[in-house]
């Protein structure tokens, strides 16, 4: 198994733990997976929620928070750190600086285009930094897009690609009509974006790698995703079944007790997309079109709909990071009911390596 | 049918895959000829690549139709 290069970050095994808000992947979880040779991912996402000021100051609140899961997470390891961002919270300018300025060692762009992010770093003064830019994508056009509009504007490119397919968990960048039909696989997500990347990678001089990520669950799913073409790949749910992860036991708990496939549903966000979560009465309630009043105190996603929305997925998601399983779902990836028990992080690594080697030798070659 | 007119049809056909005869200036990019948001972004760079122009985010916004992208861009065409 080769090691991942993004530009001069070397990361001894290509495997990145998706992050997971709100609450599920912090210093916690991350510092764990880049002590096991990964890259851990810290969750940006509602950060600030536990926070005592948040309702009132979240901006402040967020930014305070994310300082110091960095800060924490890189006193428990010399490994790869990075910050998931979704482009669609209203605050991803300041939460991408505060990363940079953190010295975070990637930071990755999702859940909407990156296509300004070069103009407001350089408006910031950020023009020398060690963190790498990756961007977060459903398609091979989406990444040809935000190539395409960073090269002409800004005669520069994202460092490396994260190619979810529609097997992933929480929120997906397809429409639910195509996750109903047959949804494009992975493996052919990961070729159209390594083939929309080359001429990219020619006009600049170097590789940008391209990271799978969704529905992806063993050493034998990485091995063939990554003769694919993907260099590395992005696992989120594998790692919530972990001592490490930082949800609530009660959290990690609905996965284990999912006993098949139909204990994973889709649901209506009032972020506008779909998402995947355990099912559960809580579920059940806002699919029978239940509401649960709430305030708005500010306005975190750009694309929610908070006067008319019937919950708030905010609120909801930190709920069932703390445990409350009657006031808030599990996002999960399609094969979260596969996890039996919870383990270490190592041992998922280990695992994943050993699964990985044993494909790699048996798989015939390709040529 | 002016210049500008012909080369904005002509990239609208080709990006979005459509009839030409579709192509109307009343035609709506995501209502009548099928663009989802990706679309309207990819068609908005082409048009700053073809016509040399900077389409301001707060104007791509109100470009909605085939008849918006070709007064915008008579308009602002050097």
């Amino acid at each position: 198994m080769e090691a991942l290069k993004i530009g001069d970050l070397i990361v001894k095994q290509p495997i990145v733990q998706g992050g997971m808000g709100i609450a599920i992947s912090l210093s916690g979880l991350a510092s764990a997976v880049a002590n096991a040779g990964g890259i851990g991912m810290i969750s940006a996402a509602g950060i600030g929620m536990g926070q005592p000021d948040y309702m009132k100051n979240f901006k402040g609140a967020n930014i305070r928070a994310l300082q110091q899961q960095i800060r924490r997470a890189k006193s428990l390891t010399n490994g790869a750190i990075g910050v998931n961002v979704m482009m669609a919270l209203t605050d991803h300018e300041a939460l991408i600086r505060t990363t940079i300025e953190e010295d975070a060692d990637l930071v990755v762009m999702g859940a909407g285009l990156p296509l300004k992010i070069p103009a407001m770093l350089a408006e910031a003064g950020l023009t020398d930094f060690r963190t790498k830019l990756v961007v977060k994508v459903s398609s091979g056009k989406a990444a040809k897009l935000i190539f395409q509009s960073w090269a002409s504007k800004y005669q520069r490119i994202p460092d490396a690609v994260v190619v979810e397919g529609p097997l992933a968990g929480g929120h997906l960048g397809f429409k639910k009509s195509e996750l109903s039909q047959e949804p494009v696989p992975l493996h052919q997500l990961v070729r159209d974006t390594v083939s929309a990347l080359r001429p990219f990678e020619e006009q600049f001089g170097r590789e940008i790698p391209v990271i799978a990520g969704g529905g992806i669950y063993t050493g034998h799913d990485m091995y063939h995703i990554m003769q694919a073409g993907a260099k590395a790949v992005k696992l989120g749910t594998r790692f919530v079944t972990t001592h490490e992860c930082d949800a609530d036991l009660a959290f990690k708990q609905s996965y284990l007790t999912c006993a098949d496939a139909s204990g994973i549903d889709i649901i209506d966000s009032p972020v506008g997309l779909p998402g995947r979560v355990v099912k559960s009465a809580f579920v059940e309630q806002i699919q029978r079109g239940e509401t649960k009043p709430f305030k708005c105190a500010w306005h975190c996603l750009s694309t929610c709909n908070f006067k008319e929305a019937p919950f708030c997925i905010a609120q909801v998601l930190y709920n069932a990071s703390q445990g409350k399983m009657d006031e808030g779902f599990a996002f999960a990836g399609t094969n979260a009911w596969r996890a039996t028990q919870i383990e270490s992080v190592a041992d998922v690594m280990a695992q994943l390596v050993a699964e990985y080697e044993l494909e790699a030798t048996q798989a015939p070659a390709l040529v | 049918m002016s210049d500008v007119a012909s080369r904005v049809k002509a990239i609208i056909v080709d990006k979005l895959g459509v009839d030409e005869n579709e192509v109307t200036p009343q035609a709506s990019f995501t209502n009548d000829l099928g663009a989802d948001s990706l679309d309207t972004v990819e068609l908005i760079m082409e048009f700053e690549k073809e016509f040399n122009i900077a389409i301001p985010d707060d104007q791509a916004e109100k470009i909605g139709t085939v008849g918006d992208a070709i007064n915008y861009i008579t308009e602002n065409a050097k």
